[in-house]
């Protein structure tokens, strides 16, 4: 920036914050750390961070901050120049157990057995692609412009979806996934999830599960690609390491291989997703959201039974706890879609009008919340103001999956991000 | 239906069925010399991590004194608070010390040219807040 500064960093990003700046240029940053949290303390609690000592180095806070400030440079930090950053060997030989132990040790896995990803099995998953292994697939980080990306080529994610129990005929839909450069493990405190919608004839090609537990643990298409993507995600973006590029306090199991949500078209009365993206019917593409997490919609007192289920009624009130910071993706069973239709929403996109107009929250409760000025910008605004949950009706998207057992639906406080063609990685 | 669904259907293992061949396995297994597991050769799963371009500091201020400290937030919930806090303790432990607060536009991360170029105009030095 040009001017001396001294950031004042919370102790529980002490890791984040020094491998970070080394991995910017500035290994010797002068960074100062308070006990942390500071969100929530009062005045005088807050003080006393100040008047006491910087819980890393042990030394008075406020005078590491000016010395910080106006201590002379050394020789080291004026340093300029290019270093590369190994990651390691090209490649390791042991006994299959020790290669395990090793990956695991070395945070390259889910925690989990992988299958060891020997030169004949890449070799063998690359025939899933017409690509060549150097061609560079793309840029992802564990969180775009708070990490330097990483690049990755086709033979990377393929090492990546050897180790994840992938076949090579799931290669093209891993490679687009790959290809959006969202990480499915976001450095954020959040504990963020992703989710990645496959639309086109690939759905059968591959046996993806769109039917009965079609998000759960019963098809290997859904299961090996979902892992797959959290396996690129550590591997080819440096996502994944807690205390470095990985904050989330709580952690989140649908990280383990993410929602995969194959929609279940021929049972759907609405146009799929990817075709509301532009797409072509019969194309095959893979739309990737991320957000919170997904929750429930069954069992609640928002499930809408009167003598005709009001299915809208209860989506409204299921996203009544969402923030403004994502948008709403609802992943309804064919039941639910085909109900919305006799109540009258011929498609999607007056599903999402009107709950776009009748999803309100008072202002009130909107400023009680993070990120409130995304829903009451202007201070003006009463209090008893009802303001819609989102601007604009494309916050919502919707997915018809599931096996017709019961009329059911999961809402996730999720945002689309991009839509990718499957096909182009054939 | 072959015996092996019928035993599936009862909620039994089909492994039942081969239970003395397991175990004639196993004593066989027992006799035998111990094996030495074979090496494999695995690849190097991660990517390509751009080099590092190391950034030279910023000259530093021969002292704070009737300086002007820019206090910046990034926009974490708190820091706001916190900072007022940092501006308290200059009044009292260093009043020659001018601050201004300033709230960086953007995402936590991103870059916010006019304010950098507003702390060159008129500022010193930068404290920057960051974390919840």
């Amino acid at each position: 920036m040009g001017f001396p500064t001294a950031p004042l960093v919370t102790i529980a990003f002490k890791d984040l914050a020094k491998s970070n700046a080394a991995s910017r240029g500035m290994p010797l940053e002068r960074i100062c750390f308070t006990p942390h949290p500071v969100w929530g303390k009062t005045d005088a609690e807050m003080y006393a961070y100040l008047d006491g000592n910087d819980p890393v180095s042990g030394k008075p806070l406020m005078k590491e901050v000016v010395d910080a400030l106006t201590q002379p440079l050394s020789a080291d930090e004026k340093k300029t120049g290019s270093v590369e950053i190994s990651t390691g060997p090209p490649t390791y030989t042991d006994t299959a157990d020790a290669l395990q132990q090793y990956y695991l040790d070395n945070g390259m896995t889910d925690f989990m057995q992988i299958v060891l990803p020997t030169d004949e099995r890449v070799a063998a998953m690359l025939k899933g692609t017409s690509h060549k292994p150097d061609e560079v697939v793309g840029k992802m980080s564990p969180a775009r412009g708070s990490y330097p990306d990483w690049s990755f080529t086709v033979r990377h994610v393929a090492i990546n979806a050897v180790m994840a129990g992938a076949k090579p005929e799931y290669l093209p839909t891993i490679l687009a996934i790959a290809e959006t450069g969202l990480t499915s493990l976001s450095s954020s405190t959040n504990s963020f999830a992703t989710a990645a919608v496959i639309n086109g004839p690939i759905r059968d090609t591959l046996n993806m599960n769109y039917g009965i537990g079609a998000m759960g643990p019963f098809a290997q298409p859904n299961a090996a690609i979902g892992r797959a993507w959290t396996m690129l995600s550590k591997n080819l973006s440096n996502s994944g390491i807690p205390g470095q590029t990985y904050l989330g306090t709580l952690g989140n199991s649908v990280n383990f291989n993410n929602l995969i949500i194959a929609e279940n078209e021929k049972n759907s009365p609405w146009a799929p997703l990817s075709v509301q993206k532009g797409f072509k019917p019969g194309e095959n593409v893979v739309s990737v959201f991320v957000g919170f997490s997904i929750s429930q919609g069954q069992g609640g007192i928002g499930l809408g039974v009167k003598p005709v289920p009001q299915y809208h009624e209860a989506i409204a009130w299921n996203c009544t706890p969402f923030g403004p910071l994502f948008g709403a993706l609802v992943v309804m069973d064919p039941l639910v879609a085909q109900g919305l239709v006799e109540l009258g929403y011929k498609t999607k996109e007056q599903l999402a009008d009107w709950l776009q107009k009748n999803s309100l929250i008072s202002a009130k409760n909107a400023r009680s919340t993070l990120f409130a000025q995304r829903w009451v910008a202007d201070p003006k605004t009463p209090d008893d103001a009802m303001v819609p949950y989102y601007q604009r009706p494309d916050a919502y998207n919707f997915v018809v999956v599931g096996g017709q057992t019961n009329p059911y639906h999961m809402v996730a406080n999720m945002s689309y991000r991009v839509s990718i063609s499957i096909d182009k990685w054939a | 239906m072959n015996r092996r669904k019928v035993l599936s259907l009862l909620g039994l293992s089909p492994a039942l069925l081969a239970g003395s061949a397991a175990e004639a396995a196993e004593k066989s297994a027992k006799n035998a010399a111990p094996v030495v597991p074979a090496e494999i050769t695995a690849v190097n799963p991660k990517g390509l991590p751009p080099p590092v371009q190391l950034i030279p500091m910023a000259p530093r201020l021969a002292s704070l004194d009737n300086k002007t400290v820019f206090l910046v937030s990034d926009g974490f919930p708190g820091a706001d608070h916190f900072l007022a806090q940092v501006a308290s303790w200059f009044q009292k432990n260093m009043p020659s010390v001018k601050t201004e607060y300033r709230l960086k536009a953007g995402a936590f991360a991103d870059d916010d040219p006019k304010l950098n170029a507003e702390i060159k105009a008129s500022g010193n030095a930068v404290i920057m807040a960051i974390g919840h």
